[in-house]
């Protein structure tokens, strides 16, 4: 799986795309092309959509590699990070036009079902991000999950389960602090 | 921020994107200016990321090549100027993407320079600044006895520059009440002299490396109603250039410079690569 390469080497590429590397790109683009459209069709949904977000995302790198600097992160949270907030701000765009409320409420009696099931996986990757996740509470995982991976504001999560804003915007933050320490993440 | 303590809790859900329009705006700037939530945002977008991994979906073979055509129509963006602004237009609030565009190390160099800089308008102080550039031909130089020879061409140079800079400069520096703007970028420096009264100005590049092939530098005036071409420059082998801009600098409320091809256009082609703000 080429999403595995080790993140030295995708450091070392958009190092090399910053610098206008069009092979580099190339690399770099078989190396967290299969992640970032992970992230994407995961937020996103739609496939024709998540296609046109993910090359969205891929020329984004391109042109903006110079902003990369790795004493403040791997090239790969660089990519996801900006992956994962082109693909908010489509569904967020995308719901604009349609009824939001109608929306939240559906998800309401949805979010229950496990989003696990839905998952295309990195066995390895999965399973230590799953251990992480069990460490968490109920609360805190739902605010974290329902948050990234189905693109809600924080006050559409404290709407949804019925939990003072307040209190959401803590547990987003202590269960990503508690996920933090469990894999190990130093930023 | 002891007036906002609940910013700080934020750095949770900024991390996963769940912040509406509006806070992310205001959070970012909190990010600008509070070292402790900028680095635990960096440790928690990589824990975020760390979600984003687990889910893996190959992208249609097609789009490699769609991706891989559409890049070599885009032009890179270079490395975001480091706005320095006078004492003058310290005082006055950056707008909104000027600051978007600062990267925290730049907003926090702002912050800790933007009181020392001085505006450059004597005579002296741009000799002293030759001599530095002369300074650096020197170490840069290993050969002794040339050395000695081109620090002399160079303080032939340094005074000829200075003059034909000091002539272009005078009226608009005679003004009362010209302003001075300028922007440095990893020694890349632009420099507006502006008097709105006379509706002139005087743009200074030093530093600056040449155009790409068939290209040139492009100055604008930002004004209410847009872009208009103020003039184009092409920097000496030195990199260093004088241009009296035209159009009114009455309106302008800003200059900006992008790299335009040979003869320069109508309107700018791209982002600019940098920004003079007037006030």
């Amino acid at each position: 799986m080429t999403g595995t390469a080790v993140e030295v080497g995708d450091d070392e590429l958009l190092l090399a795309v910053a610098r206008g590397d069009q092979a580099a790109f190339a690399a770099l683009y078989d190396s967290v092309g299969p992640l970032v459209h992970g992230v994407v069709r995961r937020v996103v949904r739609d496939p024709a959509q998540s296609e046109e977000v993910t090359q969205e995302v891929m020329v984004e790198v391109w042109r903006t590699a110079v902003r990369f600097d790795p004493d403040r992160g791997s090239a790969r949270t660089w990519i996801l990070t900006m992956a994962h907030r082109r693909a908010i701000d489509r569904v967020r765009s995308e719901q604009a036009s349609r009824n939001r409320a109608q929306r939240v409420a559906d998800q309401q009696h949805a979010r229950d079902f496990d989003e696990v099931s839905e998952r295309v996986e990195l066995d390895f990757e999965h399973e230590q991000v799953r251990t992480a996740l069990s460490t968490l509470t109920e609360l805190q995982r739902q605010a974290v999950e329902l948050a990234y991976y189905q693109g809600f504001t924080y006050r559409e999560v404290a709407e949804l389960l019925g939990t003072p804003l307040g209190t959401i915007k803590t547990r987003m933050r202590d269960g990503l602090i508690r996920l933090r320490d469990a894999l190990g993440v130093t930023g | 921020m002891t007036e906002r303590p609940d910013l700080h809790t934020l750095t949770g859900a900024f991390a996963v994107d769940a912040l509406p329009e509006d806070e992310q705006e205001r959070f970012e700037d909190h990010l600008a200016v509070c070292d402790a939530c900028e680095q635990e945002v960096r440790e928690l977008q990589a824990t975020a990321a760390r979600l984003g991994a687990t889910s893996v979906a190959a992208p249609p073979p097609s789009l490699r090549g769609r991706v891989l055509a559409e890049i070599d129509g885009v032009r890179q963006e270079r490395p975001a100027p480091i706005v320095v602004p006078d004492e003058l237009a310290a005082r006055r609030t950056a707008p909104r993407w000027v600051a978007a565009t600062l990267g925290v190390a730049a907003a926090m160099l702002l912050l800790s320079v933007g009181g020392l800089v001085v505006v450059v308008t004597s005579l002296q102080e741009q000799v002293a600044g030759l001599e530095v550039a002369a300074g650096a031909a020197e170490q840069a130089n290993a050969d002794l006895a040339s050395v000695s020879a081109r620090l002399a061409e160079l303080e032939q140079q340094a005074s000829e520059a200075t003059l034909v800079t000091t002539s272009a400069l005078t009226d608009v520096l005679a003004a009362p009440d010209a302003i001075t703007v300028s922007v440095t970028h990893d020694d890349v420096l632009g420099r507006v002299v502006a008097s709105p009264t006379r509706g002139e100005a005087v743009f200074i590049a030093e530093g600056w490396d040449p155009a790409p092939h068939e290209h040139t530098y492009e100055l604008w005036l930002i004004t209410p109603d847009g872009a208009v071409p103020a003039g184009l420059f092409d920097p000496d082998e030195r990199g260093r250039a004088t241009r009296v801009m035209t159009g009114d600098m009455a309106r302008a409320t800003a200059v900006g410079i992008t790299i335009e091809p040979e003869g320069g256009s109508p309107v700018p082609s791209d982002e600019p690569m940098m920004v003079l703000q007037l006030g």
